[in-house]
């Protein structure tokens, strides 16, 4: 799961996904802005077919903390 | 290619999304759209856009209209239509691309209520498209249809919308930005594919002729022979916007012939073909064959085959050739052509020379008939009564202006690519002048086929920046006696010297021979080829070639 993870963000960012970590945050990577946040939510929703409330959202600031949030579901 | 994407809601995310061959301009704002438009200094405009995109949400463009009556909607459409149409003509040469709407319902209402999400949808439309038919410079682009494709559901996201003000969907974005992608590589003409060739059994129709017979082929008006009537439609529709066809096909000839002659659903016709391999040789040979005798570089061919083999073995031998696989299901037949419209042969508008372009490969068939009838190359000229119309271009001829510059090959000089933009921005320059000439003779009129760019070198030279011709009339001599009417209007106004190029490609060598007639000499020769002739206007015209067409300035 980690690593289709990082596979999508990196998809959803148009990085390499060599260049993320798990601990890989907004705002640490230049391709993170606020856009792309919005965007990596909605591919991290189709391609793990989850539904991410808008309350959650803004608790989501690394790849872990999808991961995390992920895992609890 | 510079484009502004301007929109009522954040397209951030979609401008992104646009291939980065294009620099994407976004506007600021969610309703900032029509200051953009109307104010000459903005930012748009300041950044220089050759293509604006201007891509609206219905149910925004709604917002603060929320209860208001018919008429009053409809008088905010025509306001708004009416900014659209002052920055369309205040800036013919920038290509504008409107959408349509589309206005989910906004309230509840009875059955007998007129729904007025309905009216506004059509309302626009229709003024988008009278303001289309007023204006050349601007153009419908049907987000309602890729909107009707998906299905609302999909293609809108609430979610974006309240995070971001985003109003699609992802997957929606990557449509939204893949038909933007196409538009604007279609502004620069380059990508488009000339030729579609097609295989017979099993693709026009179904079932194999040789085998089933004449009754026993699938294809009718109604019923499962009826996928292949569709298609063949489809590939008609193709033919009238300018794209060539041919059939490449492993049959007997009279076999064939007995279906164009006598099968009642056959859409199309022997004549829509402007060449027919129906034989037994092998698929490769016969699309060498085909490029030789319509004088089309293989590279601009698409070819559609049911069997794998074929389709591999053309791949493997011929690589310039773009072969899309073939549906396994043929219910998609009719789909499968649309998708290679828009991939291959996708165009924003169909000149005249389009639709008739298939007739005129058949009449230039015809021609080498007659020059094979052992006349004397003089004879043959003269008979032939060639008809040359040049003058300088028009807003009118630039879209076929700029197709000329994007695609003729052969009879090329300089071979430089310009846009429609770029010819206007010559042609209004006090300092350089766009020709453009017609041919017809006795077997039919091949449109405008010859352009030449002139560009003033102080003191008293003239520059020859394009010269090119359509292969459709090459082998004439017209380039002589166009060049010597060029030259006659420029002795007239004093022009001493007159200075022509040739950068040599892979495909240009027929336009070399030109040069060698001409009395001049050479000026320049760099190591890549590139060369400089000179001619001393002051001794008269360097063209020495006798003139067999008759020449008409206007």
């Amino acid at each position: 799961m980690e690593q289709k993870l990082i596979t999508v963000v990196a998809a959803a960012l148009g990085v390499d996904p060599e260049l993320l970590k798990l601990d890989s945050a907004a705002g640490e990577i230049e391709a993170w802005d606020s856009v792309a946040q919005i965007n990596i939510v909605s591919e991290v929703e189709e391609e793990f077919g989850v539904s991410i409330p808008i309350e959650k959202i803004a608790e989501l600031h690394t790849i872990r903390d999808f991961l995390l949030y992920l895992g609890a579901k | 290619m510079k484009c502004a994407l301007l929109s009522n809601s954040n397209i951030e995310s979609l401008s992104r999304r646009v291939d980065t061959r294009h620099e994407m301009f976004i506007g600021e704002g969610y309703g900032s759209w029509i200051q953009e438009l109307a104010n000459p200094t903005s930012a748009m405009w300041r950044f220089g856009p050759a293509a604006v995109v201007l891509l609206l949400d219905g149910t925004e463009l709604l917002h603060g209209y929320e209860g208001a009556k018919e008429d009053t909607l409809f008088a905010a459409v025509d306001e708004q239509i009416t900014w659209i149409e002052r920055a369309a003509e205040l800036a013919p040469a920038v290509k504008f691309f409107v959408s349509n709407i589309d206005v989910p319902p906004l309230s509840v209402r009875s059955m007998k209520q007129v729904s007025i999400e309905r009216r506004l949808e059509a309302y626009w439309y229709d003024r988008l498209v009278a303001l289309g038919a007023r204006v050349p410079n601007m153009y419908v682009m049907d987000v309602k249809g890729l909107i009707e494709g998906r299905g609302r559901e999909q293609f809108y996201s609430k979610k974006r919308w309240y995070l971001g003000g985003m109003k699609y969907s992802v997957v929606a974005e990557k449509t939204l930005a893949k038909e933007i992608t196409r538009t604007l590589d279609a502004i620069a003409g380059t990508g488009r594919k000339k030729c579609l060739l097609v295989d017979l059994d099993n693709t026009l129709w179904g079932g194999v002729i040789g085998e089933d017979g004449l009754e026993g082929i699938q294809l009718s008006e109604t019923g499962e022979g009826a996928r292949y009537r569709d298609f063949q439609r489809r590939i008609r529709q193709l033919k009238d916007l300018g794209v060539i066809l041919a059939i490449v096909s492993k049959n007997n000839y009279t076999d064939v012939q007995e279906v164009f002659d006598n099968h009642a659903d056959m859409v199309l016709k022997k004549d829509d073909f402007a060449s027919l391999k129906i034989n037994w040789s092998t698929k490769p040979q016969n699309i060498a064959e085909v490029a030789q005798d319509l004088d089309i570089g293989s590279d601009s061919f698409v070819f559609i085959d049911d069997n794998p083999v074929d389709r591999e073995a053309v791949r493997s031998a011929m690589p310039e050739v773009t072969v899309p696989d073939f549906p396994a299901d043929t219910t998609l037949l009719p789909a499968f052509l649309d998708q290679i419209y828009q991939d291959y042969f996708f165009a924003l508008e169909s000149t005249e020379e389009d639709r008739k372009r298939t007739e005129t490969y058949l009449q230039n068939a015809k021609r080498a008939a007659e020059r094979h009838a052992a006349w004397s190359v003089e004879e043959f000229l003269t008979a032939l009564k060639t008809k040359i119309t040049v003058r300088k271009v028009m807003d009118e001829d630039l879209p076929r202006a700029a197709q000329l510059t994007q695609k003729t090959n052969q009879f090329n000089l300089t071979t430089r690519r310009y846009t429609e933009q770029d010819l206007q921005g010559f042609r209004r320059s006090a300092d350089s002048a766009v020709y453009i000439a017609s041919v017809s003779d006795k077997f039919g009129d091949n449109g405008k086929t010859f352009l030449a760019i002139l560009k003033k070198a102080p003191p008293d030279t003239a520059e020859v920046d394009t010269f090119l011709m359509s292969c459709r009339v090459m082998g004439r001599f017209i380039e002589d006696q166009i060049l010597d009417h060029l030259v006659r209007e420029l002795r007239q106004q004093n022009v001493a010297k007159l200075r022509l190029h040739f950068f040599p490609t892979k495909k240009n060598m027929p336009a070399r021979a030109m040069l060698d007639r001409l009395k001049g000499k050479i000026v320049s020769q760099e190591e890549n080829g590139n060369t400089t002739w000179e001619y001393d206007l002051t001794q008269g015209s360097p063209v020495t070639q006798p003139a067999y067409a008759e020449l008409m300035p206007r």
